[in-house]
């Protein structure tokens, strides 16, 4: 698949390298010469140093066979002329990244349709919606969906009160088992359990559910007792902060503590009365603590600066706190932050990648799109016909060790499965595997 | 440091694709019935073997290589092809020492074509074949030849083909490394099976049209006769190679762009056309300086000017006349030839045009400088900025390679050779050209040379084919230092 991708920035250079890790076309393009000169060597991708604006210069590239276009310069009216000339130059599918909330709304969608535009991402956004969701159930470490939701993978951290604690998986139930433990993570470790491993404290369990389950999961693993958050505080009043405190369920308080004053200003503009803001340094705890942070459930930390956000959330951790969230934008420390108990890393490239990543689904559904998280990757396999893994029932086709089938979505409707499953074509399957093991996967869908 | 087990890894699947090709000449030597068939099978056993070893020690390496992996792995992966593809050679002792066998194997791979054989007619066809081959496959690069057959690189094939092409940064008409290289080698072998075609046509036997076709295409030198080209007498077959050797000397991509129709590019390519230029300079002044001082018609002095100068601007190295009895004015000629070389992107060697764009305008804005100090001055070439470090890289290129030559001539002459030889087989090596100049001129081998001047001419030819850099970058203390 040919991608064309716009603008060498943080976002731009993370989907490069991650799309041709994955053996898809891309040619990344940008007026900055120096930003492109270093990845084209170590990458196995064209660079070609133009105007994302500039018509020669996207016939140039072959913007005519492009299967998409996305743009992700740091301008969004740019990425917007960008992906209407591509649109009209012939490239399938054009993606741009915006800044502007009003051009989300629904009703605006066909209008962006009839220009050319056909997909919007708003990263910051989709970070806020991020943070809400682990606010909203502050017990799940991580949450995804596949399929609209059909089928949830949901990352939870074992408690002492947890009735599956030191069980042989095998003996946790047959059938029935509303959940299918696909991964664990014990401290730096990513295992794929088989039958005989066990949970074990404070481990981080994956597991594949539907949503009627969720209740249930908390239950087992102990998280019954887990308070719910209704007091927020916010460190540091980006973007991301406004669109979290626009966006929290109405039982939810939340505090914004950001230390310059304009800015403050700027939010008590934007923001309504239900949200305090504070002037100060988020860094220093003589104020967190005068402003309650005893009495408050989660700490987010969403500061320009990832040290920053990641050492605050841990002294709040210390001081009692029992969520904490960190904007995280430094990739290489995101591993470090999940492993010093920072319950929810966000990173504003890896969700606009990901977000990027399903909407290629729709692009081209014969191929496989993976997550990478931990030490393990996600895939979605769309099952074709007469392929090795509908020959089989999934005990017997022989997977490989460090490779789990998660579950898999028929016919629109999210599936458990169990070794007696029986994959048919068309099937949508969510596959669990370790680094590197993912080519020995693909064998079986091909 | 070192990617140990990955460096072992790869080298082992390389002698495996070796192995390959031995066995392929070993059918060749199996159809003529030869005496030749027990040495490719013993050095294809001998190579598997190694490569099997090799494989298994790298058991669990770690798949991720830095960029110094890359620079370690192409080097070593040249001397090994070398060392291996020696042993044909060697065990059917029509090469009798090891140095010989490993000179002429790396003088194939390299694409140098310098020979110590002094009676090629006697060999069996087989190893001539192997001979031909070894330029065939060395004349687009070992690595990029991998590349486009097995995907065992990987992820990795990106960094190792940097380190293999390590010159000028080259356009890519592809986003993807293994798909590029697949178009190039296509043209690669389209414009050998035509050669092979045009030279059946002018009389030459397929045998000698394959091997000839191979040699001139990756601008190799090797003639399966002690005479070159010349043992033919054959206008017509001299025409046809010059114009192959002449095309061949042209950046690929570029040949890519003529193919899918994009001659704009072709034509206002500005390295071409210092080629171009080039080239037509040297044929005309050799052609009137032949004419004038031989008994040459102007017929046979403009052919045998025009195959000359090509084939020494492109390093191919074939011959058509011995120019060691023309004038000396024309074999300078020559020798600026083979210093120049043909275009980046290319199979052959030299310091390359492009540089030599580079070097003479910012040469010129050195002067424009004195009278404008103000003035900013950027070197432009086919409409598009050079940036500074392409500029250094460039420079630095060109003053290495000026120190190598005197160096290498001072240390062949310590070796015994004469001054005239001495610049000569350290120019012609360097430059992956072939013949040299006085007594290793195209009308002999270059056999009677000390055993250590063939090994190091043997070094030279490796620094040339990839480019100095890559193997120099070895020798420096930093490259080893862990950091």
């Amino acid at each position: 698949m040919k991608i064309i991708i716009a603008g060498a920035g943080n976002v731009g250079t993370h989907l490069a390298k991650l799309l041709s890790n994955e053996k898809q076309d891309i040619i990344l393009i940008d007026d900055d010469e120096e930003k492109l000169s270093t990845l084209s060597e170590n990458f196995d991708l064209l660079t070609v140093p133009i105007s994302p604006t500039s018509i020669i210069g996207l016939k140039d590239v072959g913007i005519k066979e492009a299967d998409l276009f996305i743009a992700v310069t740091p301008d969004e009216s740019r990425n917007i002329t960008a992906c209407i000339l591509a649109n009209n130059l012939g490239a399938k599918k054009t993606v741009a990244r915006i800044d502007n909330f009003e051009y989300l709304l629904p009703k605006n969608k066909e209008f962006f349709q009839k220009l050319g535009v056909n997909s919007l991402i708003y990263p910051e956004m989709l970070a806020a919606k991020e943070i809400v969701d682990s606010l909203h159930i502050s017990w799940v470490h991580q949450w995804w969906e596949f399929c609209n939701g059909e089928l949830i993978l949901i990352g939870v951290k074992i408690l002492d009160s947890a009735e599956i604690l030191n069980i042989p998986l095998h003996q946790l139930g047959g059938q029935d088992t509303p959940y299918r433990i696909v991964a664990i993570k014990r401290k730096d470790e990513t295992i794929i359990p088989w039958g005989d491993d066990s949970v074990q404290l404070k481990d981080i369990v994956y597991f594949t559910t539907t949503r009627k389950y969720i209740q249930y999961i908390r239950k087992i693993t102990g998280n019954e007792d887990y308070a719910d958050v209704r007091n927020v505080m916010i460190m540091g009043g980006s973007r991301i902060a406004i669109r979290t405190s626009q966006n929290v369920p109405d039982y939810m308080q939340v505090k914004i503590i950001e230390s310059n004053t304009n800015r403050c200003n700027h939010l008590t503009e934007v923001l309504n009365d239900k949200n305090l803001i504070i002037n100060g340094d988020g860094r220093d705890m003589e104020l967190l603590m005068q402003e309650g942070l005893k009495n408050t459930e989660a700490f987010v930390a969403l500061t320009g600066n990832s040290e920053t956000n990641i050492l605050s959330c841990l002294a709040a951790k210390q001081m009692g706190v029992n969520k904490v969230i960190a904007e995280v934008e430094n990739i290489d420390y995101i591993h470090m932050a999940e492993s010093l108990e920072i319950d929810t890393v966000i990173n504003k490239k890896m969700i606009a990648a990901s977000h990027i990543y399903q909407m290629m689904l729709d692009v081209d559904i014969s191929n496989v799109k993976s997550l990478t998280f931990a030490n393990a990757e996600v895939a979605e396999f769309i099952v074709k016909e007469e392929t090795k893994v509908t020959k089989h029932k999934i005990k017997d086709l022989g997977l490989p060790k460090g490779a789990n089938i998660g579950g898999m979505v028929r016919n629109g409707k999210g599936i458990l499965v169990t070794g007696d499953t029986q994959i048919q074509a068309n099937d949508h399957v969510i596959v669990f595997c370790l680094d590197m093991m993912i080519k020995k996967i693909e064998k079986f869908f091909s | 440091m070192i990617n140990t087990k990955m460096t072992y890894r790869i080298l082992g699947l390389l002698l495996l694709l070796e192995t390959a090709m031995l066995l392929c000449c070993g059918c060749i030597s199996c159809i003529y019935q030869e005496n030749d068939l027990h040495s490719f099978l013993i050095s294809s056993l001998i190579t598997l073997i190694v490569g099997f070893l090799l494989l298994i020690f790298s058991k669990g390496a770690e798949k991720q290589l830095s960029r110094r992996d890359g620079y370690v792995i192409v080097s070593f992966a040249w001397i090994a092809f070398s060392v291996f593809g020696a042993l044909p050679y060697y065990i059917s002792r029509y090469i009798p020492t090891y140095t010989d066998a490993f000179f002429e194997t790396m003088s194939g791979f390299t694409s140098t074509g310098a020979s110590i054989l002094d009676n090629i007619e006697s060999m069996p066809h087989g190893i001539l074949f192997w001979r031909a081959m070894t330029q065939w496959i060395g004349g687009l690069g070992i690595v990029f030849f991998t590349i486009a057959v097995l995907p065992i690189f990987g992820m990795n094939g990106i960094r190792m083909f940097a380190a293999e092409a390590s010159g000028i940064p080259q356009e890519k008409i592809h986003p993807r490394i293994g798909v590029t290289a697949k178009w190039i080698w296509s043209i690669y072998i389209g414009l050998t099976g035509l050669l092979v075609l045009l030279l059946r046509f002018g009389g030459m036997n397929l045998f000698d049209s394959i091997c000839h076709a191979f040699a001139t295409t990756s601008t190799g030198g090797f003639s399966t006769k002690q005479m070159s080209i010349a043992y033919y007498h054959s206008p017509y077959i001299e025409y046809v190679i010059s114009i192959f050797m002449f095309i061949s000397g042209i950046n690929f991509t570029l040949l890519l762009r003529v193919i899918t129709g994009r001659f704009n590019k072709f034509s206002h390519d500005s390295e071409l056309k210092w080629y171009f230029l080039s080239v037509s300079f040297f044929t005309l002044l050799i052609a009137i300086v032949l004419y004038q001082t031989t008994t040459m018609g102007i017929e046979e002095s403009f052919r045998k000017s025009l195959f000359q100068v090509v084939s020494l601007h492109t390093s191919t190295g074939f011959g058509s006349a011995d120019y060691m009895l023309w004038v000396p004015l024309t074999w300078s000629c020559l020798t600026i030839a083979m210093i120049i070389g043909a275009c980046a992107g290319s199979t052959s060697g030299g310091i390359k045009c492009i540089r030599l764009v580079i070097l003479s305008k910012i040469t010129k804005n050195e002067f424009k400088h004195i009278l404008h100090p103000n003035a900013v001055l950027p070197v432009r070439v086919n409409n598009q900025v050079i940036v500074p470090s392409i500029r250094f890289t460039v420079l630095a290129f060109a003053f290495i390679y000026g120190i190598i030559v005197i160096v290498s001539s001072l240390i062949m002459m310590g070796f015994g050779v004469n001054y005239l030889e001495a610049v000569g087989t350290v120019i012609s090596s360097i430059g992956n050209v072939g013949p040299g100049l006085g007594l290793y001129g195209p009308a002999h081998s270059w056999s009677t040379l000390p055993i250590a001047a063939k090994w190091f001419l043997s070094f030279l030819m490796l620094l040339g084919r990839l480019e100095l850099f890559t193997v120099l970058l070895l020798f420096s203390r930093n490259f080893w230092k862990k950091s």
